[in-house]
């Protein structure tokens, strides 16, 4: 459970690191990036998890989104690990852009050769917090998670499958219907394998048709000119028509003239970190 | 307290203490009574009434003899000295107020010693100049006599004189004829005889006047001593008083139908009685008006009387007669007085208030003009009791005051009309409660098909069509959208309210500049902001408009209940649904004036506002 620290640089008051350590799960060494707020000086804070997208790493979000100010303002420690396992040496890992190394998709594959690195998942909601918990100043109750793309289907999933683990949920032009579009198909596909009745556990979706749990307030923002939205990759509207018959709540905002990039995530972002500080700092 | 009742109170003691004094002048021991009332001698001073009412100290110390637990006794002296201290303390109390009251008496006693000295030097004055009078009086009486005394004499003198020389000729005529009688001559007696019979009968014809020219009694004309008699007339009787002079009104002498009305007197005069006259003032009657109100009359005996039944916030001349036994004195000046007003009226349909503030609206309550108002306002405890604080905020010129408190608390809240004469009773008291902010709607502005609950915070919107003639409308009202305003308290802080919706109601709730356009609907036009409900026949659709634009947004659980935050410092307007505490929108917008809470329905149906409510803690993340 040793840290190394590979990064510090003071930002909005704390302090942006990085670090990486050996995972258990995922059995490779692993960067992650974590945000102080000038409060963790003195107080315990609550930690929000920030899942990326295909192709991500550490990096994107804390040098692209510009939730530092706000994180800083309302006292959250904002936790951005990578989107996979690198450098396990698996063939086909580094093929393409939607599978392999920087789209772990945030599932536990099932399927030989990704079985015994690709866990994302429980490193997302075991390892990982439990590890933030260990080394840094966090209220361990008082969790949450957002994401964007691929992170925001990973964030809405592990908000689905643990009801009450996270007090909060947001995402970003989240795939909402994996097993619908031909991202979450090839990803599910190579990870879970053919038998889509395995799937069902990892789609947003599915997973709120069957929800029940403490209440969520899920915030979700989506460009109108997402390339990916108009190609079918992400289909918002199954998710929300599942979540208006189960009246889970749901805010969808389509933002006109809006991408999938990070211009859009930082256009927004305080919105959200706002949403999670509402339930975090109850 | 009346210090003219008080100063002839201690009048009487005074007179009768200075007899006490003369009677015990010559012995020089005096009774306790007349120390205690004597102003002249330190003794009074001194005075002390304790030794007939205090325990004493030696009472005390017999106590401690007859109780033999050591421990009690400790507790006992203390708790006797605390007593005596106690005790002590009142006496020092008494002392000085004595002292006070001997001064007062002191004062007096000159008073009167200078009056009575006054009062001698005027009966003297009086008396020298009766004296006077009447010795001038017997000195000109005794020269008309001295005169009329010698004239006398001298015309019986004359008299005496005039019967002398009678006589001295009837003597010589006596002897002539005697002497002719004698006569041995026959013819020289012949001769002679016949002239002097003619000369006996010639002196015989002139009669001499024998009674007296003059009389013997002096006429003595009845004096007349009626300016005497009035001089020592007015030796005993008092003057006729002058006028006494009426003094201007003091502060909190007047009630509403009321007047204390005070005047005083010229200390040389005794009055009997006074006469107060007043008429009340009626600005809109001619100065040469026939019917010019009537003169009431009072007769009183003090220096003050307090007029009743007059008309509240009227204004009333009036003056005042001193009368004694000789006579009235001419009328005092005439002194403006003014009852005070009626209580106003608050109008508690139009009082607003927000947790820092509260706007208050009433009515006058007086057909005339009042100067000002006060407002005053204490704050009820929780336990329902009324602090013993009250604050006021005085002279508001107009019939409405914005007043700062303090959030989370309750107040009462009344307030006074005040004039020249005083403050009115209190209005009747209202309650105002700072948890959040609380309005009622602006009625005139609802449109003419929205109908509003008697509590004021439900509105419908019935299918039923109107007659053209509803539709005639002022400006104020809503021609086109049916919707109605709320009276937002103007303060520029932080507001929350609730709306209660079916889910099945088109509704627009928001906020709007008071002179929004009329004729257009709610979040059509840059002077208003709100959330629309639009039924689809698929689904529920949500706006967030303004200046006739919205964000694209989808809501799965339809709000039923809806909290509308507004900030003005920070310049958003939020929406949320309350059941799930969930966030909806936020309008950001430096809203340049205030602005109203506006409701509106699409479609029939009923919406209902619920304030007064403390904001949620999310509402203002």
């Amino acid at each position: 459970m040793a840290l190394t620290q590979v990064s510090s640089n003071k930002c909005a008051g704390g302090f942006q690191k990085v670090f990486e350590h050996e995972s258990t799960e995922l059995k490779c060494k692993m960067k992650f990036a974590v945000y102080l707020p000038p409060k963790a000086e003195t107080d315990k804070c609550p930690v929000m998890y920030w899942l990326s997208g295909l192709t991500c790493t550490e990096q994107n979000f804390i040098t692209k989104a510009g939730s530092q100010l706000t994180a800083a303002e309302h006292g959250l420690i904002i936790v951005a690990p990578d989107t996979s396992p690198r450098g396990c040496s698996i063939e086909g890992e580094d093929e393409s852009w939607d599978f392999g190394t920087g789209a772990g998709f945030y599932v536990d594959a099932t399927q030989e050769p990704w079985k015994t690195n690709y866990c994302m998942y429980s490193y997302i909601t075991e390892e990982l917090p439990k590890l933030i918990n260990a080394n840094f100043p966090t209220d361990p109750d008082k969790m949450s998670i957002s994401g964007h793309s691929m992170g925001g289907h990973g964030a809405l999933i592990c908000a689905l499958k643990n009801p009450g683990k996270y007090k909060a949920v947001s995402a970003f032009a989240p795939i909402c219907n994996p097993m619908q579009c031909p991202w979450g198909q090839k990803a599910f596909s190579g990870y879970l394998g053919s038998d889509r009745s395995t799937w069902e556990a990892y789609d947003a979706t599915v997973l709120a048709a069957s929800y029940s749990g403490p209440q969520l307030d899920i915030l979700i923002d989506q460009g109108r000119d997402d390339q990916f939205l108009s190609a079918s990759q992400l289909l918002p509207d199954n998710l929300i028509a599942v979540c208006s018959e189960k009246k889970i709540p749901v805010v969808f905002r389509l933002q006109p003239g809006y991408d999938h990039s990070y211009f859009f995530i930082y256009s927004f972002i305080n919105d959200h970190i706002k949403h999670h500080a509402k339930y975090l700092n109850a | 307290m009346d210090l003219y009742e008080i100063r002839g109170g201690m009048l009487d003691v005074i007179a009768e203490e200075s007899e006490h004094q003369e009677l015990s002048r010559e012995s020089t021991t005096m009774d306790r009574a007349d120390a205690r009332f004597s102003v002249n001698t330190n003794e009074s001073l001194c005075f002390d009434p304790c030794e007939d009412s205090s325990p004493s100290p030696t009472g005390a110390e017999d106590g401690f003899d007859d109780d033999d637990d050591g421990g009690d006794d400790v507790f006992r002296e203390g708790e006797t000295e605390n007593e005596i201290i106690s005790i002590r303390n009142q006496l020092q109390g008494k002392v000085t107020e004595m002292e006070n009251f001997a001064g007062h008496l002191e004062e007096i006693f000159l008073t009167v010693e200078e009056n009575f000295g006054r009062q001698e030097q005027h009966l003297e004055q009086h008396y020298n100049d009766v004296l006077q009078t009447l010795s001038q009086r017997y000195d000109e009486r005794a020269a008309g006599l001295g005169e009329e005394k010698k004239n006398k004499l001298e015309a019986l003198y004359g008299q005496l004189l005039a019967c002398g020389r009678a006589l001295d000729a009837s003597k010589e005529l006596i002897e002539t004829a005697q002497e002719i009688y004698r006569s041995q001559d026959k013819r020289l007696f012949l001769k002679t005889v016949m002239p002097t019979i003619k000369r006996i009968e010639e002196f015989a014809k002139e009669e001499v006047d024998l009674s007296l020219s003059t009389s013997l009694e002096f006429s003595t004309p009845l004096a007349d001593l009626s300016d005497v008699k009035t001089m020592m007339d007015s030796i005993n009787v008092v003057p006729a008083p002058s006028a006494p002079v009426i003094n201007p009104q003091m502060p909190n002498s007047a009630t509403q139908t009321s007047l204390r009305v005070c005047w005083s007197l010229f200390s040389d005069d005794t009055v009997e009685y006074y006469e107060l006259y007043y008429r009340p003032v009626l600005e809109d009657t001619p100065a040469d008006s026939t019917c010019a109100p009537q003169v009431s009359k009072v007769k009183v005996r003090e220096t003050h009387c307090t007029v009743k039944d007059l008309l509240p916030n009227a204004q009333y001349e009036l003056w005042v007669t001193a009368t004694n036994t000789t006579g009235i004195s001419p009328a005092s000046e005439k002194a403006l007085y003014m009852t005070v007003p009626s209580p106003p009226v608050i109008k508690q349909r139009e009082c607003t208030s927000c947790p820092e503030a509260a706007l208050i609206r009433w009515e006058s309550g007086n057909t005339n003009p009042v100067d000002s108002y006060t407002v005053e306002f204490s704050e009820r405890g929780t336990d329902g009791t009324e602090s013993t604080i009250t604050e006021s905020i005085v002279a508001v010129p107009t019939c409405q005051c914005l007043i700062q408190l303090q959030p989370g608390r309750c107040y009462l809240v009344s307030v006074r009309a005040v004039n020249i004469g005083g403050p009115s009773d209190k209005s009747e008291v209202i309650t105002i409660s700072t948890t959040g902010t609380f309005f009622y709607l602006l009625e005139d502005t609802a449109h003419p098909c929205l109908s509003i609950s008697e509590d004021g915070f439900t509105i419908f919107y019935g299918d039923e069509e109107l007659p053209i003639s509803a539709m005639a409308s002022d400006d104020n009202t809503f021609t086109r959208c049916v919707a109605v305003l709320g009276d937002l308290i103007p303060v520029r802080g932080r507001h929350y309210w609730e709306v209660e919706v079916d889910d099945g109601t088109e509704f627009r709730i928001g906020v709007a500049y008071e002179d929004t356009e009329k004729n257009s609907y709610l979040g059509a036009n840059s002077t208003s902001w709100c959330m629309r409900h639009i039924l689809s026949p698929t689904r529920h659709k949500y706006e967030f408009l303004h200046s006739g634009w919205s964000p694209d947004l989808r809501i799965t659980v339809n709000p039923v209940r809806i909290g509308v935050a507004l900030d003005y410092n920070r310049g958003t307007l939020s929406f949320f649904n309350v059941n799930l505490e969930q966030h909806l929108h936020t309008f950001q917008c430096n809203f340049r004036n205030y602005v109203h809470p506006c409701f509106s329905l699409d479609n029939p149906g009923a919406l209902t506002i619920h304030n007064g409510i403390e904001a949620p803690e999310y509402t203002f993340i």
